[in-house]
């Protein structure tokens, strides 16, 4: 399942994983256990994760902090930190693939946006803390206006709910005044985004995410958009699962792989992004559960390619919602059998469809590849001969982001 | 090899022979959870099941032919001996049997003979005989024996004993081991102890538990089945563990059980398990004991010695028919008895429940005796008012009403007969299909029991299978296009399976018979040409005309309603199919299942749905059929309900009615009720029995108006629906195939939103259909409508589709079925009722809108004359159908004669003018607050909520003044509207997170509003708001918060709020944090979650947002009920919807002087000290009174809020406080 690594060119790799590795501060039990966790990852890739001795934090990435951000606020969100961790990701995004315009997510303090105008690319940078946008508008002076910074929250455009509670940004007018171009889908990339995947609302924030792309709308209006997110281990695990490890399969992997060519780029432990480890006076003592989650939690950056053949003669922007709604159901008895399932999503004959997919009548759910799940789709909504193909109802769907 | 397939087919044998359930199959179903399992039973047509009875003879079949090829091949001798064993072989357990089996079959393998043929065919002859034998026999011997009797006692003595009295010869007569065991019972419980380990969850759930088996033991014994409970009670007592878990109760309904039937085996061995497990038999044991002897006629000495043996333990002899909730005949039966052992004695007789006398000092003048009051009567005579019970009667007998549909019958094509035809054979034959799966379930169920477990069985056996499926039929019948949750599909079918049940109970006993002759005798209070000695209210006349038995009916645990529910609904999902293709011939088509459960996903929850195929739901459509069924309970009654003479006893006369309506499951409220002495529930019941006492009728010619625009494809302005048909469709035209994403992604929000919209239609339309059907249902008649209140004491009418609650449009359909002359001043009440209606001069006063009534005559009369074709002037009114209503009514009158004697049935109202604003500054004595809600008098109504504009537009100038930039944005904008429903809302604890969001609403609504500046611009406003309300209002805030407060601190002290209104109701708020219950098995483990739970801790959250304005709704419905209390004293026909009063035209003046005096009355208690008082009683006493929390708690509750210096009693010339 960690297959995508393989893709990494090694010239890319190696000087990636050496420069993190420099940096990172290990914590020595967890050490252990991440390795453990990462057994299907190439030996190449783990390098970063262990085998290095403890080092004392470096204090060169908090140099860059404003003086006006007060440090609580820090700690409940996530910034990378570490300007090496930052060349690294600015050498993965940055690759020979004709787009430099890069749009990221809540820079903080900035130390990634320095490592990107450095490598030359033109960097949007949305901020949702008040506190860092002069700091930010300071950085694009000093490094030659490449750099265009607005107060947004990214998480937070184009909301689904129009029940509306706050002004909002509408990406339209916002992609408008910064000059983005539409790209049709199967043209090239026109924008990647980088930034950390937010660890409050995240089952939210994965919704609004697939229902953007899926339906096309939000920064998907304007072409196949890339996103390169730092997930939490465990989702970026799930995101890329498939049959061949069960246990993390799930009707958000499918929906995923589906939309995405996913992509492992990285691995970085926690304690990179954790202002607390990264500051000496460590005052408060947190506690013992939550710094323990942190350390076991290592962040992936996970690149997320929007397919060429998303959308299809049968799966649109129109229907992909019964998409979504077929597959949670499945998902529902994970080990239950396929045609069990069939019967509750759609009235056509539950053995004729498998014979149309060429299906084993005895397949069960968690047999089934993303793609299967796609052709299970585009096989029921091919039916001729059937006036109801499905048993779905829009209100069957309520869409919470 | 063969050997195996032996024992496969034996088995398959003794599975057949099996005679109900089937083992087996059972067990495969327990693990199957969900979906798996739903589908795979659904599988199992019946055809499919006769098939696989079959399966083991024709196994055996198979296998004999195999034998014959096996023997072709050797030589046979000797078979015959073998084969004998084979067939006694399904006697032994299924589960033995292949050993068995096996060991016979190897010995055959080993005989050898030549005369094959003649021996096979002799054997097979043998081996029908035998198994028709078998077969007959073992039905009977399971049946018999498969139930346990004798109990095994864990005591090894008193087994012993047990065995020596059973085996001794000659036994020793009962009474004396009855005797015996008596005496050396236990003197106490000694099992209180148990379980302290365990945690508050697994308490609860072991509560559950017991509750269950109680439950099942009690149904049991409803549906005769005895021998089954009896034999689920031994097992349970069999075995350590779960005998823990019995209790007093079920044994004692176990000793009832076989009392009544005379028993005394039986009954002596219950009361040797009692004794096993260590309780001590309570009064309702030795009542139990006592019956059986009275109906075995036993000698007077023994009985002697058995009370001799009961005083002994300190049981009174009186006790036992005072403090028993025995039947009538149980009574009989046990004064028998008691009267062959004392032959002088008797029985005590109960008080007469009216003797005491409600003691609230609003009440006073309502039940003194000094001054005798007329109340009025029905206007109709005693054998009418007799002959309309008869109906109302065979109604609830009938316990569903057909009603005709309203909708135009549809032109009768060759596709809709078609249609109904196949609809009609598609329900013939889906009645025999559920009949027959019913059984089947039955039969599973009930070996389930055998096996000790309280299964369904008696439930399902309460009522007969085609009644179930009939209810069945009728829940597919109504299941929206877009389904419905599995978990309320099935509380509704397992309520409706009880409230049938209890219909059928009382049908069953005499109690009709009872009901009928009282209920005679009641009339002659009420009908028009009677006379009662004494005046009383109707309460106190049922209550005269004799003692009510206690209701057995004790409700279902939400738990089992549900589980009953859910199994019906799997039956039906299992049975009811149809051929794929409708329009085919149906014999050679394959079936397709007509529900579909499904899963929607809501949230980040998933709930089970059971969804129709949409090819039923359109032969449903084409069909469109003409009728309706509704439950008895859901149609107004055709007689005067029963008076409310107790918590569950009143409104309908058999369908079982709650005085207090709560969430199914909560049960707090009933427990709060029936603790509470009856006489001060007096007021309540009296008031609610009043309301329900108002007779009415159809107001025809509106609703044939109604019907003619109904069925015109509506006027969704007007209030009349429109049908899903005339929804807006998305464009016709078709998406070029290059469409952009964006295009796409359009048509389906537009596609979402017409099906949205089209959806809002139907149910607006059904609902509408429903209303108007059952109008026209009534149409010709004189109809009641019973009352029952919310858990604050606000009253509403039960059924639910057609009261006078409703829109508009339901209201003008209504008017009073007696009439009233409109006397002197009844005719300018109507005019000025007609112009309340239209909301045109909300501003003016009642002379100004009298006058403007008189200048609009001419629209008026043309309104009334050509209302569809005419200037059509009542259309535009606030209220249109109402008003067109009024209009007529005063054509009619200015037309009478003369218009003083004209006889009226309209109803006129009187509305309340921000009535909880008026009840919190009457609370706190507002001066500023009272004038603008018009407890004050003045010559013009004041507006409250122009008042507070005006106070927000003050401080948005000073704003302004100093540069704030909204405050200068917002110039102009500030009116009335933009603050009405934030002011109002108030009251009820509007957040300022809510407030905000209705300002916005309204500020998006102007046009000319910049609107950018909307969310600053609301943010802005609903501070200035509170401000104004707090400037304005400032004793009613301070109550508010002190009533959050202390709401809040009792909360936290782990308690919920509860209060006594001044009508001495008593109250307590329902807010707990949620608990869940789940239900497994079957096609989906249901959960549900209930707020009312009062074992999880309360919800401080809901409990301090809901104390102040369930506070305030217990004050407008105590005024409420004053005022009708004293309106039906002095003769008045009085009904309301909350805070709007009605009553005839001739009447208003009365009606308002009474709901003038009934406020200051009410007010003029000390309301908020009385609270005060109650709350420190109630939370703050007691071993808790020391702690920390509970000190601060007193603080605050004593600190009751300073109220200003408005006088009361100007209210009483107000003439807009209620107008």
């Amino acid at each position: 399942m960690w297959a995508p690594m393989a893709g990494l060119s090694p010239r890319l790799a190696l000087p990636a994983f050496a420069g993190a590795t420099r940096l990172c501060l290990w914590r020595s039990g967890a050490a252990a256990a991440a390795a453990a966790r990462w057994k299907g990852v190439p030996a190449r890739s783990r390098r970063s994760l262990s085998g290095f001795p403890p080092k004392l934090a470096p204090r060169e990435g908090l140099r860059d902090l404003p003086p006006g951000v007060p440090r609580s606020r820090l700690e409940s969100k996530r910034y990378v930190l570490s300007p090496s961790l930052a060349e690294t990701v600015a050498r993965l995004l940055l690759r020979d693939d004709g787009c430099d315009l890069i749009l990221e997510i809540n820079p903080g303090p900035g130390i990634l946006t320095r490592a990107l105008l450095q490598s030359g690319a033109r960097v949007i940078a949305l901020e949702s803390d008040k506190a860092f946008i002069p700091h930010l508008e300071s950085l694009g002076k000093e490094l030659g206006g490449k750099l265009h910074v607005l107060h947004t929250d990214f998480f937070k455009l184009d909301p689904r709910s129009f029940g509306v509670i706050k002004p909002v940004v509408n990406s339209k007018l916002l992609f408008q005044e910064l000059g983005i171009e539409t790209l049709s889908w199967s043209n090239g990339i026109p924008l990647k985004v980088v930034g950390i995947f937010p660890t409050k609302n995240e089952k939210k924030m994965i919704w609004k995410v697939l229902h953007d792309i899926y339906s096309c709308t939000s920064i998907y209006r304007y072409g196949r958009v890339q996103l390169n997110l730092f997930f939490n281990e465990l989702e970026s695990q799930r995101m890329m699962a498939n049959p061949q490890n069960p246990n993390l399969y799930y009707a958000l992997s499918v929906l995923w792989q589906v939309a995405y060519d996913v992509k492992l780029l990285h691995v970085e432990p926690w304690s990179s992004f954790d202002i607390s480890s990264q500051s000496v006076q460590q005052e408060k003592p947190q506690s013992k559960e939550s710094s323990e989650q942190q350390v076991q939690q290592n962040l992936c950056l996970i690149q997320l390619t929007p397919h060429k053949d998303l959308f299809s003669q049968q799966l649109t922007s129109v229907n992909y919602d019964v998409f979504f709604h077929m597959t949670k159901q499945c998902f529902l008895k994970r080990h239950g059998k396929l045609i069990d399932h069939l019967t509750s999503l759609s009235p056509i004959d539950a053995m004729d469809i498998l014979k149309e997919m060429d299906q084993d009548k005895n397949i069960k759910i968690i047999d089934m590849y993303p793609s299967d799940f796609k052709c299970l789709f585009e096989t029921i909504e091919c039916s001729k001969d059937h006036t109801f193909k499905w048993l779905y109802d829009d209100f069957m769907e309520d869409v919470i982001i | 090899m063969s050997a195996l397939r032996w024992g496969r087919g034996a088995a398959g044998l003794g599975w057949a022979l099996w005679p109900v359930g089937r083992p087996g199959l059972r067990a495969e179903e327990g693990t199957l959870g969900g979906l798996r399992g739903c589908r795979r039973r659904s599988s199992a047509s019946p055809c499919e099941q006769d098939r696989r009875r079959d399966w083991g003879h024709a196994e055996l079949l198979e296998v004999l032919e195999a034998r014959v090829r096996q023997l072709q091949t050797n030589s046979v001798s000797e078979v015959r001996a073998k084969l004998v064993d084979v067939a006694r072989l399904p006697k032994a357990d299924g589960s033995q049997s292949p050993r068995k089996v096996e060991a016979g079959n190897e010995g055959a393998a080993l005989g050898f003979t030549s005369h094959w043929a003649q021996k096979l065919h002799k054997e097979k002859l043998v081996m029908q005989r035998r198994k028709q034998k078998l077969e007959e026999t073992l039905q009977k011997e399971n049946r018999k024996h498969q139930l346990r009797v004798e109990p095994q006692l864990l005591n090894r003595e008193l087994a012993d004993w047990l065995q020596r009295w059973e085996h001794g010869s000659p036994r020793s007569p009962w009474e004396e081991q009855l005797a015996q065991l008596l005496q050396e019972a236990p003197k106490q419980l000694s099992r209180s102890e148990e379980h302290g380990h365990t945690g508050r969850i697994s308490k609860v759930r072991y509560e559950a538990q017991q509750q269950r088996l109680l439950s099942f033991l009690e149904c049991c014994l409803l549906v005769d089945q005895l021998p089954l409970a009896h034999h689920v009670l031994v097992k349970h007592h069999s075995k350590l563990r779960q005998q823990r878990a019995l209790t007093l109760p079920m044994y004692n309904t176990l000793l009832l059980g076989w009392a009544r039937k005379g028993s005394f085996r039986e009954l002596l061995y219950v009361f040797f398990m009692m004794k096993d497990a260590g309780l001590a038999p309570d009064l309702l044991s030795y009542a139990a004991a006592l019956q059986c002897m009275g109906r075995l006629n036993q000698e007077a000495s023994a009985i002697q010695r058995f009370l001799k043996q009961m005083a002994q333990d300190g049981l009174q002899l009186q006790e036992l028919f005072t403090n028993l909730p025995l039947c009538k005949e149980d009574k009989a039966v046990l004064l028998r008895a008691v009267r062959k052992a004392e032959p002088t004695f008797l029985p005590p007789q109960p008080p007469l429940s009216s003797s005491k006398v409600n003691s609230s000092p609003l009440l006073k003048e309502i039940y003194s005796t000094d001054k005798p009051a007329t109340y009025p009567k029905q206007h109709l005579p005693l054998e009418t008012l007799k002959d309309l019970f008869q109906q109302q009667l065979s109604v609830e007998m009938a316990t569903v009403v057909t009603v005709e549909s309203v909708e135009t019958a549809p032109s009768l094509t060759k596709e809709v007969l078609q249609a109904r035809k196949t609809l009609q054979e598609l329900r013939t034959r889906w009645e025999e299909e559920l009949c027959l799966a019913l059984q089947q379930t039955k039969d599973r169920e009930a070996q389930a029991a055998r096996k000790g477990r309280p299964s369904l069985f008696p439930y399902l056996c309460l009522l007969s299978e085609g009644e179930l499926t009939q209810l069945m039929l009728q829940a597919l019948q109504v299941l929206p296009q877009q389904g419905e949750s599995l978990l309320s599909l099935a509380q509704e079918l397992g309520m409706r399976i009880f409230n049938r049940h209890v219909v059928q109970r009382k049908q069953l006993s005499d109690e009709v018979q009872a009901l009928q002759e009282r209920y005679f005798k009641y009339l002659h209070l009420l009908a028009s040409d009677t006379q009662v000695v004494m005046s009383r209210l109707p309460r106190e006349h049922w209550e005269a005309l004799g003692t009510s038995e206690a209701s057995q009916d004790q409700p279902w645990p939400l738990a089992l309603v549900v589980q009953l529910g859910k199994q019906l609904a799997e039956v039906l999902v299992q049975t009811v199919k149809m051929p794929s293709n409708l329009a085919q011939p149906q014999d050679t088509q394959k079936l397709i299942p007509v529900l579909y459960h499904v899963y929607s996903f809501q949230s980040f929850r998933q709930i089970g749905i059971l969804k129709p195929h949409p090819a039923f739901v359109q032969l449903l459509e084409t069909a469109a059929e003409r009728t309706m069924t509704f439950e008895a309970a859901e149609v107004p009654m055709l007689c005067p309900p029963l008076p409310w003479t107790s918590p569950h006893s009143g409104a309908f006369l058999l369908s079982p009615t709650k005085l207090m309506r709560s969430l199914e499951g909560t049960i707090q409220h009933q427990r709060l009720l029936e603790g509470c002495p009856p006489a001060e529930l007096h007021g309540a019941l009296d008031a609610l029995t009043q309301l329900g006492n108002c007779a009415w009728r159809v107001n025809g010619r509106v609703l044939d108006l109604v019907l003619t625009i109904f069925n015109a494809k509506g006027c969704p302005r007007l209030g009349v629906p429109s049908p899903a048909s005339e929804a807006p469709r998305p464009s016709k035209q078709r998406l070029p195939a290059n469409a952009s994403p964006e295009l796409k992604t359009e048509l389906r929000r537009e596609l979402a939103r017409c099906l949205k919209v089209a959806r809002e239609m139907h149910s607006l339309r059904t609902d509408a259909l429903y209303r108007l059907s059952l109008a026209h249902h009534l149409r010709h008649h004189v109809f009641w409508l019973p009352h029952n209140m919310d858990f604050r004491g606000r009253t509403y009418p039960c059924p639910p589709h057609f009261n006078h609650l409703g829109s508009d449009l339901a209201r003008a359909l209504l008017e009073f079925a007696e009439g009233r002359p409109l006397g002197p001043h009844g005719l300018n009440w109507l005019k000025i009722h007609l112009v309340n209606l239209t909301g045109l001069k909300k501003r003016e006063s009642l002379q100004a809108r009298l006058a403007f009534a008189d200048e609009i005559m001419n629209d008026i009369l043309d309104s009334a004359d050509q209302p569809m074709t005419g200037r059509r002037w009542w259309a535009e009114a606030d209220e249109p159908w109402q008003a067109l209503a009024c209009c007529m009514e005063i054509a009619r009158a200015v037309r009478a004669p003369s218009p003083a004697a004209y006889v009226s049935h309209f109803p006129v109202h009187q509305d309340g003018s921000c009535n909880g604003l008026q009840h919190y500054a009457a609370l706190g004595r507002d001066s500023v607050g009272a004038a603008s809600v018009n407890l004050m008098p003045s010559d013009v109504p004041q507006d409250v909520y122009s008042s507070v504009a005006a106070q927000v537009e003050v401080f948005r100038r000073q704003d302004a003044e100093r540069g704030v930039q909204v405050a200068k944005v917002l110039e102009g904008f500030i009116s009335r509207k933009v603050v009405k429903q934030t002011v109002m809302t108030v009251v009820y604890g509007v957040t300022r997170y809510g407030g905000r969001l209705q300002i916005e609403k309204r500020l998006r609504e102007l046009s000319d509003f910049p609107q950018e500046f909307v969310w600053q611009a609301s943010h802005y406003l609903v501070r200035q708001v509170f401000n104004s309300l707090q400037e304005m209002f400032s004793s009613t805030r301070a109550i508010q918060r002190w009533l959050t407060e202390s709401a809040r601190l009792i909360a936290r002290s782990g308690l919920a709020v509860e209060w006594i209104t001044p009508l001495g109701i008593p109250i307590i708020q329902p807010y707990h944090h949620d608990s869940k219950v789940s239900i497994g098995g079957g096609i989906q483990s249901l959960t549900f979650c209930s707020s009312g739970d009062t074992s999880q801790k309360p919800n401080t959250l809901k409990q301090k947002n809901g104390f102040p304005p369930n506070f305030i709704h217990s004050l407008d419905s105590s005024h409420m009920m004053l005022t009708a209390l004293h309106c039906y004293r002095k003769g008045l026909t009085f009904v309301s919807v909350h805070d709007c009063f009605w009553t005839h035209a001739a009447d208003v003046a009365i009606m308002n002087q009474v709901c003038r005096e009934q406020f200051i009355r009410l007010h003029s208690q000390p309301i908020l000290h009385d609270l005060s008082t109650f709350l420190v009683e109630r939370y703050c006493s007691g071993p808790r009174s020391t702690n920390a929390q509970v000190v601060k708690l007193q603080e605050m509750l004593l600190s009751v809020p300073k109220t200003g210096t408005f006088d009361l009693d100007q209210v009483k010339h107000s003439t807009y406080f209620f107008s």
